[in-house]
């Protein structure tokens, strides 16, 4: 089991994903998209509100950001208008979005009063309440939810500590803070601080927070007989696609559903090996720390939050942008699609000129079962020769850490950071001058990238699945 | 005594319907209980994929199974 639980809303995201593939090859998506809520959400689905028809207003939302549109900018538009113009989906705004029908319903308030209200004479709750939220019934206070602002004044006032703060799901799991409550307390996500590591989406109870998918715009693609699609695999792909089913079945069925060419990004991965330990020997006689660059989570929290970091940053593009890149290079034409556990990926992808869209392995399994092909039956298979045992490592934590220490014989210190809180440490540390290494591999995922929010299994199989494979190359580091 | 046969289909439309979670379930199960049953993996059960996870046990077959509803199967059919 991945760390990611599949609970009935992921279920119904998967299944929405496969209708949506099966609509894009049978050619009817503007004509039956209207109907597709009503279709799969009927009255003994598993539901989290009320009726049906609640259900249904939401799931309409989950069907415009797996369309590739936001959620927030498109509220009255009919799904067949979206569908009718994929291209114009609006991927590069939030990837990340909260979908408010069903954010409303999370029950939690934000502040409580405790049995240890002793209903003081000072009444310090009530007089620094800005909402007149607090009144006291009973001899203890009490908050009314209609009013609380979530401004948390009462619980810093209350000199017994009897209010306490209840955070929700999502703003408990953002490591960096880009979650607050509207006047309506619905969960708002500040795109400019959102770094879109994706846990926000794992963690909400309801499905309430989703990630912008480019499924159908992929499927579209592969089926055009006359444009070129490449699949560039992460390095963490082994193993994500079923127990059984080899790295070299997953190339096989690529190419057979209309992908015109399959590269590993463990290919570029080697290429940032190589430059990224000449960058840190270069450094280390600047005296400049070096910090990783391959993690774009990780990447944009430093540039955020720790912006006298920022020149520590290498300048080394990461395995995604460098394998795509040569790839446009020889073909200015093709398509190039990213397919890895990771949401960040998005929004680096939107930024750059090389990566036209991005699949989590979870939307790729979704595909393949929409083209009605299961992995486990396959027994073709077609080599995979692209790397060497270095690049193939990245997808770890303590991976790219190894390769910077092996390639430069020693002479770097290299540490890592796996998960955006430990990153947050190490980095605090660095600023106030106390570490001691001379490069620092970050990965906002815990466990690196096989712990990431698309990734399918545990992620201490995927590592044991990966190191195999990457002893497994014979190709060697030019 | 016999054991009793527990099939999982690890198709691929019942993977990504959580079949994985299933086997876990499996794995983690009380040696008591796990002693009494065998672990199959199927490409596909009947073809049922559209209800995936599709599980079989004691020549049974069961749909959208959880691993909460697996719980239950295994169990009372293992008293
Ligand atoms: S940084 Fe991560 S947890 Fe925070 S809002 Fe963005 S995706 Fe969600
Ligand atoms: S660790 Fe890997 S999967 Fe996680 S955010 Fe960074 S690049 Fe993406
Ligand atoms: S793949 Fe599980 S029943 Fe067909």
């Amino acid at each position: 089991m991945s760390n990611n639980t599949i609970s009935e809303v992921v279920k119904l995201k998967r299944k929405l994903y496969v209708e949506l593939v099966k609509m894009m090859i049978k050619e009817n998506l503007v004509e039956e998209i209207d109907y597709l809520p009503k279709k799969m959400i009927r009255d003994d689905t598993p539901r989290y509100r009320c009726c049906e028809f609640k259900e249904r207003a939401i799931f309409s939302e989950r069907i415009k950001m797996a369309l590739g549109y936001s959620t927030l900018n498109n509220k009255n538009i009919e799904l067949h208008e979206l569908a009718s113009d994929l291209y114009k989906a609006d991927n590069i705004n939030n990837i990340v979005e909260v979908i408010e029908q069903a954010c409303d319903s999370c029950p939690i308030d934000k502040y409580i009063v405790t049995d240890a209200c002793r209903n003081c004479v000072a009444h310090k709750c009530l007089n620094s309440c800005p909402a007149d939220a607090i009144v006291i019934i009973q001899n203890k206070a009490f908050i009314d939810q209609n009013k609380c602002l979530e401004c948390g004044k009462c619980a810093r006032e209350c000199p017994y500590g009897a209010i306490l703060e209840n955070s929700r799901p999502c703003v408990r799991v953002c490591e960096v803070d880009a979650i607050k409550s509207d006047a309506k307390r619905q969960a708002r996500i500040n795109k400019e601080k959102c770094v879109v590591c994706g846990r926000c989406i794992v963690a909400c109870p309801f499905g309430a927070i989703a990630d912008k998918s480019s499924i159908v715009q992929v499927t579209d693609k592969i089926l055009k007989k006359d444009e070129k699609t490449a699949a560039l695999i992460a390095p963490s792909f082994v193993g994500q696609f079923g127990f059984k089913v080899s790295p070299e079945t997953v190339k096989y069925v690529l190419l057979e559903i209309g992908f015109d060419e399959v590269i590993e990004v463990a290919e570029g991965a080697d290429r940032v090996a190589l430059e990224e330990s000449r960058e840190a020997i270069e450094s280390l006689e600047n005296d400049r720390i070096l910090l990783s660059s391959c993690c774009p989570a990780f990447k944009k929290m430093i540039v955020n939050d720790f912006p006298d970091l920022k020149d520590n940053l290498s300048h080394t593009d990461s395995p995604m942008l460098t394998t795509a890149e040569k790839l446009k290079r020889y073909n200015s034409d093709i398509n190039t699609v990213f397919i890895g556990p990771c949401t960040a990926k998005k929004e680096e992808a939107a930024d750059s000129e090389v990566v036209d869209y991005v699949l989590t392995f979870e939307e790729l399994i979704a595909l393949i079962t929409g083209f009605e092909i299961n992995l486990e039956k396959v027994i073709e298979r077609r080599e995979i020769r692209d790397a060497s045992k270095f690049g193939r490592q990245f997808a770890y934590s303590g991976g790219l850490k190894g390769v910077i220490e092996e390639l430069s014989e020693g002479k770097i210190k290299a540490d890592n950071a796996e998960g955006l809180a430990k990153c947050i440490k190490k980095l605090t540390n660095l600023k106030a001058g106390k570490s001691n290494f001379d490069f620092l591999e970050g990965m906002a995922c815990k466990d690196g990238c096989i712990g990431g929010p698309g990734s399918m299994i545990n992620p201490k199989a995927a590592r044991k699945l990966i190191e195999n494979f990457a002893e497994r190359s014979n190709l060697k580091l030019k | 005594m016999t054991k009793k046969i527990l099939e999982i289909c690890i198709g691929t439309p019942c993977y990504l319907m959580g079949a994985s979670e299933l086997i876990e379930y499996y794995n983690n199960l009380e040696s008591r209980i796990k002693d009494k049953i065998e672990l199959r993996t199927s490409h596909c059960l009947e073809d049922k994929c559209e209800k995936g996870p599709v599980i079989k046990f004691d020549d049974k077959l069961y749909f959208d199974v959880t691993p909460e509803r697996l719980s239950k199967i295994i169990r009372k059919k293992t008293q």
